[in-house]
């Protein structure tokens, strides 16, 4: 059905627009690169006073690049992680999700906004990556260091922003894509405004056939799978004054489960499918009540749903299904107001949620009702800009929490900008710490979340599930989790030329609080063991970060990033100053104490990551080469042998190097084709890095057709 | 690295040599090296112990449990002590954050003993962290069991090394047998001095 309104929708559109094709050129006006993220108002990038990076349009295209994670890769300080999940399928082969780790903390940390609003249905705090198109992103705006003084909860590493297009003057494109493994991309957007109103249209068919990176064992590694995403943007103008945005996301997606298990002690097959569907819907009114005020008021509702199953093969009876639900309705208001030596901005507004999950007891509702503020002066003719904000969430569940944030900007001359930054930084519980309740048959342990534990031993104790005379009194108190809390400083300087562009920052974050799982000292009947959760861990994250961006020649540009990350847990790093930390030789056998230099710190870490893109390009020809490539340093993967440090080669992911590369021949006005190579270099860990499929041909013909209308 | 190697070889070699002497010797001499014995994978409270003697370095019969011919058992994970609820001996140990060469006494009082089935001298879960991805029990780094022996007038110090699974054999999932490794050293004059 979709596919047929694609096609209709597909031709209809030819139509309109082959009819009047106009060959004047789109007007490349150069403009400053403007931001939203780092202060929720417009801001020259130039300008920001927190740490920010944007990721243009232009330069998507360029790599051909069709899901996120292969345009993320290569941005200096986002390395794409394979982290654990904490729920799957019983017995699914692969137990690891892409998320982005940002300054070296773990993907639940870094909140992943589309258009300003939170993309929703984690797993493990891991949102997939593969969810999110590029065919529509206009801009992605990476905001390091913690930001919940703007955007709350999961804002702590920092934000990542996708802004998609907006309705403009008529514009249609067409994009075919085929690659390897049978995969097939059809892309249409279409965008026009006229007097009052705008509409801007997006779909995407994404389809796979998957890979297997391990011939030996059964089922592919990653199986066959497709998506569609459709957007739907309309603007109306109601009054001089008054602006409307209507906004409609869908996202469908249909995955194989075909895997092998051990059924009755032999091993059998069992297939099925896993569905998920992200919906949402939002609608913002704009009032310019003055001159130079604003009013924006924001409804947001979103709805994410999984559903997953396998069946024996044999007999056809269910084996294992899990579901998850979870929605969210956000209405804010907020308000702007600028003058000269002053920006002022404050919002109000609440989130509701619920989540209805098979492995979570019942279906749960949480609310946060949140406020902000930020004030933003300039001094010395804006050559000095000062911001300082903050803001209240208050979570039905634990007391209010303040996260202030502070930032300078001081551009002595043109060239150069100076900039320091502070803020804190938390996280709540989310509802998995909270109310998981899961049971692994097979490896055999309960993992019960702290808001039911006490409830759950009390049922287990009843019933006659846990040792005989054990004392639970101490699991009775309701325990409730702390917000994870976290304080980062970033310095950062850079210098801009029209040819040369360098920037070098420093940034640290202390993270207390951390919520991590626990063994309980005491066991059920049958032996197995009980986890949960409690607030724990202190560590810090500290490192460097370097951009450097050239423009050689008309033909030849170059980009390099590179960043230094030491990520350390405190409490280790007390055990080895007090001499309570022993290690043990894999080879010898004999132990010893853990010296400092033997810590080389958390898990999925690497110490260094680099980043190189060279673009070669002839503009007479309309040739364009892209070279991307993405280097991260050796990572801790496991503890093997009991020390809970990495400190052996065994325990670790050698360094890797992902490498791309992009044709792009413009043809006529209208067609421009792409042809490349992703992953090039081949690089494969069945293991450890399952995410990462083997070398990958594509090509693509992107057909767009621009239509001015002079509306005079 | 090849320094590393070089004296891997030179420890195994030396445990080696200790490893045969310990098995000839009987209970008058003094035993330091290394030993392996293999404890069933099965975790229900049905299997019996296996259990184990530090003076001839040998594994006893179960149907020797009440006896003092036996020091310390172990059931899947789980440790007894030959004391009260472990068994009619006087059996204690306590558990040292240090290094096994570093050890150099055996303290005279504090030990720990089965006072009863639920408050055992060694808590399951104390020395091993679970690996679930190679699924193996790894032995914490730097814990030392000092132990006083069944008779109450010996003492002996020991390191867990390794846990390994036996093999798997299909249609199993798992394996039948664990082998525990550890060093170990015991005083047969009954001096607390190692």
């Amino acid at each position: 059905m979709q596919k047929l309104v694609f096609y209709i929708l597909f031709l209809l559109l030819a139509n309109n627009c082959f009819a009047q094709i106009d060959s004047s050129k789109k007007s490349e006006k150069l403009m400053e690169e403007i931001v939203i993220t780092s202060t929720r108002t417009e801001t020259k990038l130039s300008n920001v006073a927190v740490p920010t990076k944007i990721i243009s349009k232009k330069y998507i295209q360029q790599t051909g690049a069709l899901k996120l994670q292969d345009i993320l890769q290569d941005q200096t300080g986002l390395v794409i992680v394979n982290s654990n999940l904490s729920t799957s399928l019983n017995g699914y082969p692969n137990p690891f999700s892409q998320g982005i780790q940002m300054l070296g903390l773990d993907p639940a940390y870094t909140a992943v906004l589309i258009d300003g609003e939170p993309l929703v249905g984690r797993n493990a705090g891991i949102l997939k990556l593969g969810r999110l198109a590029t065919g529509n992103i206009k801009q992605i705006e990476i905001v390091k260091g913690p930001s919940s003084s703007l955007y709350g909860s999961e804002a702590m590493a920092g934000v990542i922003n996708i802004l998609t297009d907006l309705p403009l003057n008529e514009n249609a494109q067409a994009q075919l894509h085929a690659s390897s493994n049978n995969t097939f991309a059809q892309t249409l957007s279409y965008s026009n405004r006229q007097e009052k109103m705008g509409v801007q249209l997006f779909m995407n068919r994404y389809s796979t056939d998957g890979y297997d990176l391990d011939n030996t064992t059964y089922g592919k590694t990653i199986d066959p799978y497709r998506d569609w995403t459709m957007n739907v943007k309309l603007t109306q103008t109601i009054s001089p004054k008054t602006k409307m945005l209507v906004s409609f996301r869908n996202f469908d997606s249909k995955q194989d489960n075909n895997y092998q298990i051990i059924w009755q002690t032999a091993p059998a097959i069992v297939k099925g499918y896993t569905k998920e569907k992200d919906n949402s819907l939002f609608t913002q009114l704009t009032n310019n009540t003055t001159k130079n005020s604003k009013l924006f008021f924001r409804i947001f509702y979103n709805n994410y749903d999984n559903n997953s199953f396998v069946n024996l093969e044999n007999t056809e009876t269910r084996f294992d299904e899990t579901s998850f639900i979870q929605s969210i309705l956000k209405p804010e208001i907020q308000l702007e107001s600028n003058s000269l030596n002053r920006k002022y901005i404050a919002g109000i507004g609440t989130y509701f949620e619920t989540i209805d999950a098979s492995r979570y007891a019942g279906k749960q509702k949480l609310t946060t009702a949140y406020t902000f503020t930020q004030n933003e002066w300039y001094f010395l003719q804006k050559k000095l800009t000062l911001i300082a904000g903050a803001r209240l969430d208050k979570r039905t569940d634990y007391s209010i929490n303040l996260s202030p944030r502070i930032a300078i900007a001081f551009k002595p001359t043109n060239h150069w900008k100076f900039t320091t930054s502070a803020g804190y930084g938390f996280k709540a519980p989310d509802f998995r710490h909270m109310y998981l309740n899961f049971y692994n048959a097979q490896i055999g342990y309960s993992l019960i979340g702290a808001n039911i534990l006490s409830d759950e031993l009390t049922r287990l104790q009843q019933s006659g599930e846990l040792e005989n005379g054990i004392d639970i009194s101490p699991y009775l108190i309701k325990n409730i989790l702390l917000p994870e809390k976290s304080f980062g400083t970033h310095l950062g300087a850079a210098y801009s030329s029209p040819n040369l562009n360098i920037e070098m920052g420093l940034f640290r974050n202390d993270i207390n609080n951390l919520i991590d799982v626990y063994l309980l000292p005491f066991k059920k009947t049958s032996n197995r063991s009980i986890y949960s959760y409690h607030n724990t861990n202190r560590i810090y994250t500290q490192g460097a970060e370097f951009d450097f961006k050239y423009i050689v020649s008309k033909h030849i540009s170059l980009a390099l990033g590179y960043q230094y990350l030491e990520a350390k847990d405190k409490a280790v790093i007390e055990e080895i100053n007090a001499g309570k930390l022993y290690r043990r030789d894999p080879i010898t056998y004999k132990t010893s104490l853990v010296t400092k230099a033997d810590y080389f710190g958390l898990n999925n870490r690497s110490r260094n990551t680099f980043n190189a893109k060279i673009t070669l390009e002839d503009q007479k020809r309309g040739l364009l080469f892209l070279f991307r490539f993405a280097f991260r340093g050796k990572y801790a993967f496991t503890d093997v042998d009991g020390d809970n440090i990495a400190d052996n080669d065994k325990e670790f992911v050698k360094s890797y190097t992902i490498a791309n590369f992009t044709m792009s021949k413009k043809i006529s006005n209208h067609l421009t084709t792409q042809v490349g190579v992703d992953n090039f270099l081949n690089y494969t860990n069945s293991l450890q890095m399952p995410n990462i499929a083997g070398k990958l041909f594509f090509i693509n013909v992107n057909y767009s057709i621009n239509h001015l209308i002079n509306k005079n | 690295m090849k320094r590393v190697l070089f004296f891997g070889l030179l420890a195994s070699v030396a445990f080696s040599a200790c490893k045969k002497s310990s098995t000839t010797n009987q209970s008058a001499t003094d035993i330091s090296g290394i030993k392996t014995i293999s404890v069933a994978f099965d975790q229900l409270a049905s299997q019996p112990f296996t259990l184990f003697r530090f003076s001839d370095s040998s594994v006893i019969a179960n149907t020797d449990s009440a006896s003092n011919n036996w020091d310390f058992g172990i059931r899947f994970t789980t440790f007894i002590v030959n004391s009260y609820a472990g068994g009619p001996g006087n059996a204690g140990v306590i558990m040292q954050n240090n290094i096994f060469d570093s050890v150099k006494s055996a303290p005279t009082s504090g030990y720990a003993y089965d006072t009863t089935s639920a408050q055992r001298a060694i808590k399951d879960g104390s020395w091993y962290t679970y690996n679930s991805q190679s699924h193996v029990f790894v032995p914490k780094a730097g814990k030392v069991f000092i132990f006083k022996t069944a008779d109450g007038s010996h003492y002996a110090k020991m390191e867990l090394l390794s846990v390994e699974n036996g093999p798997v054999v299909p249609p199993a999932q798992t394996p039948t047998i664990l082998y525990y490794t550890f060093r170990y050293s015991y005083k047969a004059n009954g001096s607390p001095t190692f």
